[in-house]
């Protein structure tokens, strides 16, 4: 009879916040799992009552790592409260930023969080590439890792050169950003993210982005693949070699269904192409079946969560965020609640957003095999290649542009209610906001890691990791690292999925055994 | 060789991404340079749960010594004082903060969180800072608390905290330095130069070209809501990720060091009275400034009238 084993618990560390899944196991593989954030820190009743601007300082500190992102969905708000659309070149400057903040994010997540583990030697004694593992991706030590700290930093200087400091600047305010770098800076920015580039396309990519976007099905990587020593030792070649071989084409397949939102508003007048005014196109999918994107779709479940219980899980517009800390229900297990599309459990990130945009190749994997792990993390480490030549040319168009206009006057704030709805790098982000004598009157955040690690809902469903986990083998409960793979496969960020409420609105009583 | 252990209270982990842009050294060097060995780092370690558990008993057991703790976040103490907001397997993780303090040769509190509670210290999380409350002595750890070294808390205020700050903090710790605190236990190193200082607006502010919308170039203390004459940083002297800092953007400094950040009133905006700042800048008596003020707009010069001094 097969061994079952109940109840462990597995602590995930490099997630932004705190994490624990909790697994059942049956013959070394997983049968159950439930996710749940444990920390409770959140935001939103914080704002409550705050000056209307407010959300534009406190909300970019929910996540040091998305830090530019939350800003943006702030004032895409806020723009929409304003009724005012921010110049072309306060677009530029915008996009621009959140996409270097994408992209260090994709690097940095790739080699320093998910590859980490491959240089986990007690779990990968006996893989062929374990000894290249570790030189690659040793924490401070590792090659590959150095490099990341080392370009990664320097990349980042940009959206210091835009906005002031990175992390938790304020650059962007509703009608346009608070300045534009010198011709000279611009140009700095150039060189910067053209020597990014290179090294990108040197190490990451181990060919030019254009050989990489020729790649259009599973028989072209295979072939990209063979074709030559660089392909096969850069990082993304490395990857699936090992990614392979420890079958991760195969772990965590997760709901199949996907959304974004969209992202990267186009100036008006630009060379970068785009669908529906955003470069980066919105919609849900099942499998590869692409719908058009419905913001009136979205409802979150808080029937799992340790918050206070509604009739129907409601709009973000219409939601509330009150923690309920009860120890008697078991039936409650995490601060993160359960969003839902047309209520359906769906994943959101870099997989989603090549599904949505009909990308070839990720369609090919997915209709091949299905999604998993090895899918989910490389449409993360190629991202890049669909943003840094659109970062370049928004960097000319500065340069020739500098003197145009980069702020709309917003003198006061109306009354009103308006919906931030972006990608953030962990995929689809929102923030809903409702002004009233120019102070905040309601705020509500979705962040990717609700989406992706959400809990269960009224229905039993389990959210996208929780189902991603289901028949993951694990050799060793004691170094459970195949959970770990199929979790930041999905890049966690727990800081950013937990809420937060004002004094004296606890409910309930508190114990021991409320976690369970 | 010296050992430190970074934990993650209740925060964002803007501190660490702060501190993954130090130059000169960068985080490699620095600790090469420092033989410092990381035990712990939540978003960089890779041991397993089980190797990360031992490491933790044998430091509580002195079986490992503890030579630097660094806290990122703030210890989250609610609801009702039972730290249950943030636990670790079922138990608040406030208690591992405690043991961990208790064996460690310096302490110190990376950001403004885990120095005065930061965000959520008004409300029902008790996010507290490790020997303050805001501007209240005493915090999580208490007043008395002493790390090993005999020295309290060092609080390396801001949100986040400056990278340069960081590193140049461990040095200090790793070659067994003590720094001057002021106090609120911020090392005058670093905090005994204000925001303003080294500000490229500050010719402007000289003569009162005082700005009330974004995008301009005059000086944001009068209007705007800049907290930098108010609060003490080196954000102007060191500049961020090598390049800028906030108000050489044309964002105000939004006073991230100061025990009561997050303010209550609202950002972008300066409570005044008779167009006169509320708070002035540290010293300054309020007859004199405003005679001063009204004397220097009436001789400000034509170009900054004209905005045509860059900043």
């Amino acid at each position: 009879m097969a061994k079952i084993t109940k109840g462990i618990n597995i602590p995930l560390n490099r997630a932004e916040g705190d994490l624990e899944i909790n697994v059942e196991i049956e013959g070394g593989i997983i049968t159950e799992a439930w996710s749940a954030g444990t920390l409770f820190r959140g935001f939103e009743g914080m704002m409550r009552g705050r000056g209307a601007l407010d959300g534009l300082v406190m909300t970019p500190r929910v996540c040091g790592i998305c830090s530019i992102t939350h800003l943006t969905a702030a004032v895409e708000a806020l723009d929409a409260i304003a009724t005012v659309t921010p110049p072309d070149n306060a677009r530029r400057l915008r996009n621009l930023a959140l996409m270097v903040e994408t992209v260090q994010s994709d690097v940095r997540q790739a080699i320093l969080m998910f590859m980490a583990d491959f240089a986990n030697r007690e779990a990968y004694a006996d893989h062929p590439l374990a000894a290249d593992a570790s030189r690659r991706y040793q924490p401070l030590a590792g090659r590959a890792a150095l490099e990341v700290i080392r370009e990664s930093k320097r990349l980042v200087q940009v959206m210091a050169i835009i906005g002031g400091q990175w992390p938790h600047t304020s650059f962007m305010v509703p009608g346009g950003v608070t300045s534009v770098p010198e011709i000279s800076k611009l140009l700095q920015c150039r060189i910067i993210v053209e020597r990014f580039c290179s090294w990108y396309e040197r190490s990451i990519l181990g060919c030019s982005i254009d050989r990489w976007l020729a790649i259009q099905s599973v028989s072209d990587l295979d072939a990209w693949l063979d074709e030559s020593p660089s392909h096969q030792e850069s990082e993304v070649g490395f990857f699936i070699r090992f990614s392979r071989q420890a079958g991760m084409h195969t772990l965590g397949k997760g709901p199949n269904r996907y959304l974004s939102y969209g992202n990267l508003p186009l100036p008006l007048d630009t060379e970068v192409q785009g669908t529906d005014g955003r470069m980066t196109a919105a919609g849900f999918a099942a499998s590869t079946t692409v719908i058009p994107f419905e913001g009136s779709k979205i409802t979150e479940d808080v029937s799992h969560a340790w918050y206070e219980q509604g009739a129907i899980p409601l709009h973000p517009f219409s939601g509330r965020t009150k923690p309920y800390a009860s120890g008697q229900s078991g039936r409650l297990y995490s601060w993160v609640k359960a969003p839902r599309y047309g209520d359906e459990v769906v994943e959101t990130g870099p997989l989603a957003e090549m599904i949505v945009a009909g990308n070839p190749l990720f369609c090919d994997m997915i209709e091949k095999d299905g999604p998993s792990v090895m899918a989910r993390q490389l449409a993360r480490m190629v991202r890049p290649t669909g943003l840094l030549p659109s970062m370049a040319v928004w960097l000319n168009e500065l340069v020739e542009r500098r003197g145009d206009s980069f702020y709309h006057s917003v003198r006061s704030m109306p009354d009103g209610q308006g919906a931030g709805m972006i990608q953030a790098a962990r995929g689809a982000l929102g923030h809903w906001v409702k002004i009233q004598d120019e102070k905040i009157t309601h705020y509500q955040i979705i962040t990717p890691t609700a989406w992706n690690g959400s809990p269960r809902d009224e229905q039993g469903r389990r959210g996208a990791w929780e189902d991603a986990l289901i028949g993951t083998p694990i050799k060793d409960s004691k170094n459970p690292v195949e959970a770990g793979h199929v979790v930041r496969s999905f890049d966690p960020c727990l800081v950013c999925a937990v809420h937060c409420l004002k004094k004296g609105e606890t409910r309930g009583a508190v114990n021991d055994g409320l976690t369970r | 060789m010296k050992t430190a252990y970074w934990l993650q209270g209740g925060g964002c982990g803007g501190d660490t991404f702060s501190f993954l842009s130090s130059e000169c050294p960068d985080i490699i060097g620095l600790f090469r340079a420092l033989d410092i060995q990381l035990l712990w780092h939540p978003s960089l370690s890779i041991i397993s749960p089980l190797s990360h558990e031992n490491l933790y008993e044998d430091i509580l057991a002195g079986r490992q010594t503890l030579d630097i703790l660094l806290v990122e976040g703030s210890v989250i103490c609610g609801p009702a004082g039972t730290g249950m907001f943030h636990t670790v397997d079922g138990h608040p993780k406030k208690e591992r903060i405690y043991s961990l303090a208790s064996q460690a040769q310096v302490v110190i509190a990376v950001g403004t969180c885990a120095c005065f509670g930061g965000f959520g210290a008004d409300d029902a999380i008790e996010a507290t800072g490790l020997q303050f409350v805001k501007k209240q002595p005493g915090g999580f750890l208490g007043k008395d608390f002493t790390s090993k070294s005999g020295q309290p808390v060092i609080n390396l205020a801001g949100c986040p905290c400056h990278h340069d700050v960081i590193s140049g903090a461990l040095m200090s710790a790793a070659k067994g330095v003590v720094l001057e605190l002021d106090k609120y236990q911020r090392p005058l190193e670093w905090y005994s130069t204000t925001v303003h200082q080294g500000c490229t607006r500050n010719e402007y502010h000289e003569y009162r070209v005082e700005e009330s919308d974004f995008g301009e170039m005059g000086c944001l203390f009068f209007h705007m809501g800049c907290a930098g004459p108010l609060v003490p940083g080196p954000c102007n002297k060191s500049l961020w990720n090598q390049q800028s800092s906030k108000t050489r953007a044309g964002v105000p400094c939004f006073g991230c060091t100061d025990p009561e950040f997050p303010r209550a009133t609202p950002f972008f905006q300066t409570p005044n009275i008779e167009g006169i700042p509320l708070s002035l800048p540290m010293g300054v008596n309020r007859a004199h400034y405003m005679v001063y003020k009204g004397m220097a707009a009436a001789a400000a010069p034509e170009h900054l009238k004209n905005r045509k001094s860059k900043v």
